[in-house]
C-alpha cells in the first residue's frame, strides 16, 4: 500500500472526500485497452480492442464482448478476470428476475442491478473495488439503450461513449461524429473508424471485436469476416 | 448488505407449516389423481413429442386446453406428468390440485435457465444430456418427493434424441416412450407400428395416434392433442395439432340476457386516468 | 375445520372484440363465514385493485387473504418505484405464483384468480391454486368453495364478443345461479367491468339466506 495513507481501507475517506481505491481503480481502467459503445437509431453498436500481449496468443480463445441475455450484450475496459465475475453475476440477475416476472430484464434494470453489486464492492470490508468500467448494449421496449458503470456504482445512459486508454481521444473523435439520426451500419463504421484512431499498430479483424444489436433484438458478437468486410469497407 | 428492496433469499419457507397444522389443513381442494398422456418418438431425422391438453382437480377438469410440453432450450423440450407421489407424501393434511404442474413448471424453469447461463458462458448450443442430468439429479435428491416424470426430447449435436425420466430420477433413452396415467394406452399404438427411420410426417401421425389412445381409453386425459417436432431445421411447437373432441353443446343462439335484469344495490364508474387504487372509495 | 373462511365466489369473463372494445369483468360474492355455516360478515372485500387495469381477488382462509393483499400491493408499489411502470397483468401473475410457491411446504390459503388489461388493453385472466400454479385461459375463471356449479352456469352462459353491458349481465347472473346453489355464498355480489376507459362497479342484489 503506498501513496496516501488512506488508502490502508478502501471505506475509509480521505480528508478531501475521495475513496482512494476507487481512484485506483479508475487508473487500473484508464491502462485498459479501449473500448466504445454507439447507440443508433435502430440499434447498437459494441467496439473493442483485444490487443495481445505477444503474437503467440491465440485469439480466438478471447472473447471481450459477452451476452447477459438474448438481447443484451456487454463488453468492458480494464481487468478481464474482475470482467468475467461481474458477467457472471449479471447473467445470474437476468434469470433471477425472468423467474419472478416470466418477462426479460430491461436493459436500465439490469444496469441498475451490476451498479449496485459494484457499489456494495466500495462500502464492505475484506474487498476491493472491481477494476473495470462496463459499456452495456441492448434492445428493449424502450429502444435500444446503451449504459455505461464504473467501478463506484455510478452509471450513465449515453448516446455514445468510450472507456479505457483511449477514451478522452475517443470521445473527442465520437462527439464530432455522432449524429442523432445514425443508423447501425453508419455505427458500425463510425466504430471502427474511432478505434482506429488511437490504434497502436495495424488495426485488423482478429484484433478488435464488435457486438450489435438491432431491431431484431437479438445481440451478436461479429465473426471474423464480417468484421473483416466492416474494415475493408470502412478503408 | 442487502438492496432493501430486493426480495428474500428465496428457497422454501415453512413458517406456516405449524401453524396449519394446528389448524387442521385445508380440505376444500381434494386432488387423488392427474391423469396425462405424453409420449415422445425417434424418427429420421428429429423427434416428436406429444401431450395431451388436459388438466384435473379431482374428477372435475380443471382446464380443457393447458400446455404440457415445455420449453427447456431451443432446441430441447420436455413433456411433463405427475406422479400421485408428491401429493400424498408432502404432509398427508392437504391435497393440492395443478401442484404437479406448478412443480414441472418451476423444474422445467430450474433446468431452462441453467442451460441457459452455460450456454451464454460457452457459446455453444445445449445438449439434451445436460438437461437430462440436471433433471435427475435433481429429482434423485428429492428421493421421489419431487413427483414428475418427464419425456425429454432434444436435437444437438449427437442427433435427436429421445429419454424419459422418473420420479426418483432414473432415466431411459429410447427410440420411442410414453409417460403419465395415459402411457400404457399410448404405448400400445408405438409398440404395434413403431418402425425406424419414419419420416417426420409419420411420426407426427404416429405420436398424435398415441396421445388419442390416451385421451379417449384414461379419463384423466382428454381434449386436445400438442405436438413439438425437434430437428435439425429447427423447432415447430404445433398447439393444438388435433382437436378430436369439438364442443357440441352450446346453445345455438347462447343466452340473452336483456340489460337490467340483473338488480343493481348501487354503481360507480372509476376512469382509467384516476389515481385511485382503494376499491372501497371506488364503490 | 375450525378455519374463518371467506367463502368466495369468482368468475372471470374475457371479451375479445376484433379492435377497440375490450374488457374482463371479474365479481364476488360478498358473505364471511367462520365454522363455515355462521355467518360473520355480509360486506366482505374479496377483490382487490392492484392498478387501475389489475385485479386480484382470493378465496379462502380471509387472514391469509390480508396477508396476501398487502404482499401483493407492497410488491407492486416497489416495482413501480424501481422502473416506473406498473406491472402487466401475466407479469402480476408471475410475481403471484413465485410468491405462493415459496410456502410450498405450508402454504397459504388461498386460491388467488388475476384479472386485468395489459398495455394493448388485451384481457387477461388467470386462475391458481395455493401453491401458484397458473392456469391461464382465455374464457372464464371460478375459484371458490362451489366452483363446482360455477363451472356448469359458465360453460352454457358465457360466449365470445360480448359488449360491457352484455357481459355485465352475464357475469351477474352466473354469480347469481352459482351462488344460489351454495349455502355458504351469497348476501349479494361485488362485480367490476374493466374497460380501457375504466372501471365500472357494481354491487349487485343476491338472496340473503
Amino acid at each position: 500500500m503506498s501513496g496516501s495513507k488512506y488508502s490502508f481501507s478502501l471505506t475509509t475517506f480521505s480528508p478531501s472526500g475521495e475513496l482512494v481505491q476507487i481512484k485506483h481503480a479508475l487508473a487500473a481502467i484508464t491502462a485498459g485497452a479501449t473500448s466504445l459503445g454507439i447507440k443508433a437509431t435502430n440499434g447498437v453498436v459494441l467496439a473493442t480492442e483485444k490487443k495481445m500481449p505477444s503474437t503467440l496468443v491465440e485469439e480466438t480463445s478471447i472473447s471481450k464482448i459477452q451476452l447477459l441475455t438474448d438481447e443484451i450484450g456487454i463488453t468492458y475496459s480494464g481487468m478481464g478476470p474482475d470482467f468475467r465475475v461481474l458477467t457472471r453475476m449479471a447473467r445470474k440477475d437476468t434469470q433471477v428476475y425472468y423467474r419472478t416476472y416470466q418477462e426479460s430484464i430491461p436493459c436500465s434494470q439490469l444496469v441498475r442491478e451490476t451498479a449496485t453489486t459494484m457499489q456494495e464492492f466500495t462500502q464492505q470490508g475484506g474487498v476491493r473495488p472491481f477494476g473495470v468500467s462496463l459499456l452495456m448494449a441492448g434492445y428493449d421496449a424502450n429502444g435500444p439503450q446503451l449504459y455505461q458503470v464504473d467501478p463506484s456504482g455510478s452509471y450513465f445512459g449515453w448516446k455514445a461513449s468510450a472507456i479505457g486508454k483511449n477514451m478522452i481521444n475517443a470521445k473527442t473523435f465520437l462527439e464530432k461524429r455522432y449524429s442523432e439520426d445514425m443508423e447501425l451500419e453508419d455505427a458500425i463504421h463510425t466504430a471502427i473508424l474511432t478505434l482506429k484512431e488511437g490504434f497502436d499498430g495495424q488495426i485488423a479483424a482478429n484484433n478488435i471485436e464488435i457486438g450489435i444489436v438491432g431491431e431484431d433484438r437479438k445481440f451478436r458478437i461479429l465473426t471474423t469476416a464480417e468484421v473483416s468486410d466492416y474494415l475493408s469497407e470502412v478503408e | 448488505m442487502q438492496d432493501p428492496d430486493a426480495f428474500d433469499l428465496g428457497g422454501f419457507e415453512f413458517s406456516a407449516s405449524s401453524h396449519n397444522a394446528k389448524e387442521g389443513g385445508f380440505t376444500s381442494k381434494l386432488a387423488t389423481k392427474t391423469g396425462t398422456t405424453i409420449s415422445g418418438v425417434i424418427y429420421a431425422d428429429g423427434v416428436v413429442l406429444g401431450a395431451d391438453t388436459r388438466s384435473t382437480n379431482g374428477e372435475t377438469v380443471a382446464d380443457k386446453n393447458c400446455e404440457k410440453i415445455h420449453y427447456i432450450a431451443p432446441n430441447i423440450y420436455c413433456c411433463g406428468a405427475g406422479t400421485a407421489a408428491d401429493t400424498e407424501a408432502v404432509t398427508g393434511t392437504y391435497y393440492v390440485y395443478f401442484s404437479i404442474f406448478q412443480l414441472i413448471l418451476i423444474l422445467k424453469g430450474m433446468v431452462s435457465s441453467a442451460l441457459f447461463l452455460h450456454r451464454k458462458s460457452t457459446l455453444r448450443e445445449s445438449r439434451v444430456v445436460s438437461a437430462q442430468s440436471i433433471l435427475k439429479s435433481h429429482l434423485f435428491k428429492y428421493q421421489g418427493h419431487v413427483g414428475a416424470a418427464l419425456v425429454l426430447g432434444g436435437f444437438d449435436i449427437h442427433g435427436p434424441q429421445l429419454f424419459t425420466v422418473y420420479p426418483h430420477g432414473s432415466s431411459d433413452c429410447l427410440p420411442y416412450a410414453t409417460m403419465g396415467s395415459g402411457s400404457l394406452a399410448a404405448m400400445s399404438i408405438f409398440e404395434s407400428d413403431y418402425k425406424d427411420g419414419m419420416s417426420e410426417d409419420e411420426a407426427k401421425l404416429l405420436v398424435a395416434r398415441s396421445i388419442r389412445a390416451g385421451i379417449f381409453n384414461d379419463l384423466g386425459s382428454g381434449s386436445n392433442i400438442d405436438l413439438c417436432v425437434l430437428s435439425r431445421a429447427g423447432t415447430k411447437y404445433l398447439r393444438n395439432f388435433e382437436i378430436p373432441q369439438e364442443r357440441t353443446y352450446i346453445r345455438a343462439e347462447g343466452y340473452k340476457f336483456k340489460t337490467g335484469t340483473t338488480v343493481i344495490n348501487k354503481r360507480n364508474f372509476q376512469t382509467a386516468t384516476s389515481t385511485t387504487t382503494e376499491p372501497k372509495k371506488i364503490l | 375445520m375450525r378455519l374463518l373462511n371467506a367463502l368466495t365466489l369468482i368468475i372471470l369473463l374475457t371479451y375479445k372484440a376484433m379492435c377497440g372494445h375490450e374488457c374482463v369483468a371479474i365479481a364476488s360474492d360478498n358473505r364471511l363465514g367462520i365454522n363455515q355455516q355462521q355467518t360473520t360478515a355480509i360486506d366482505f372485500q374479496k377483490i382487490f385493485q392492484i392498478h387501475p387495469r389489475l385485479f386480484l381477488a382470493m378465496s379462502g382462509l380471509a387472514s391469509d387473504m390480508h396477508t396476501l393483499k398487502a404482499t401483493f400491493e407492497f410488491k407492486h408499489k416497489l416495482y413501480e418505484l424501481r422502473e416506473n411502470r406498473v406491472m402487466e397483468p401475466k407479469t402480476f401473475a408471475s410475481v403471484v405464483s413465485t410468491t405462493l410457491y415459496e410456502k410450498r411446504f405450508g402454504p397459504y390459503y388461498v386460491e388467488p384468480v388475476i384479472a386485468g388489461l395489459d398495455k394493448a388493453s388485451k384481457p387477461y385472466i388467470t386462475g391458481m391454486d395455493l401453491i401458484g400454479a397458473a392456469a391461464p385461459t382465455e374464457n372464464f375463471v371460478v375459484a371458490g368453495n362451489n366452483s363446482e356449479s360455477l363451472f356448469g352456469v359458465c360453460e352454457s352462459m358465457y360466449k365470445e364478443n360480448l359488449e360491457p353491458e352484455e357481459l355485465f349481465e352475464v357475469i351477474s347472473q352466473c354469480l347469481l345461479s352459482g351462488s344460489g346453489r351454495d349455502c355458504l355464498s351469497g348476501w349479494g355480489g361485488t362485480v367490476y367491468v374493466i374497460t380501457k376507459d375504466g372501471v365500472e362497479v357494481k354491487s349487485v342484489k343476491g338472496r340473503m339466506d
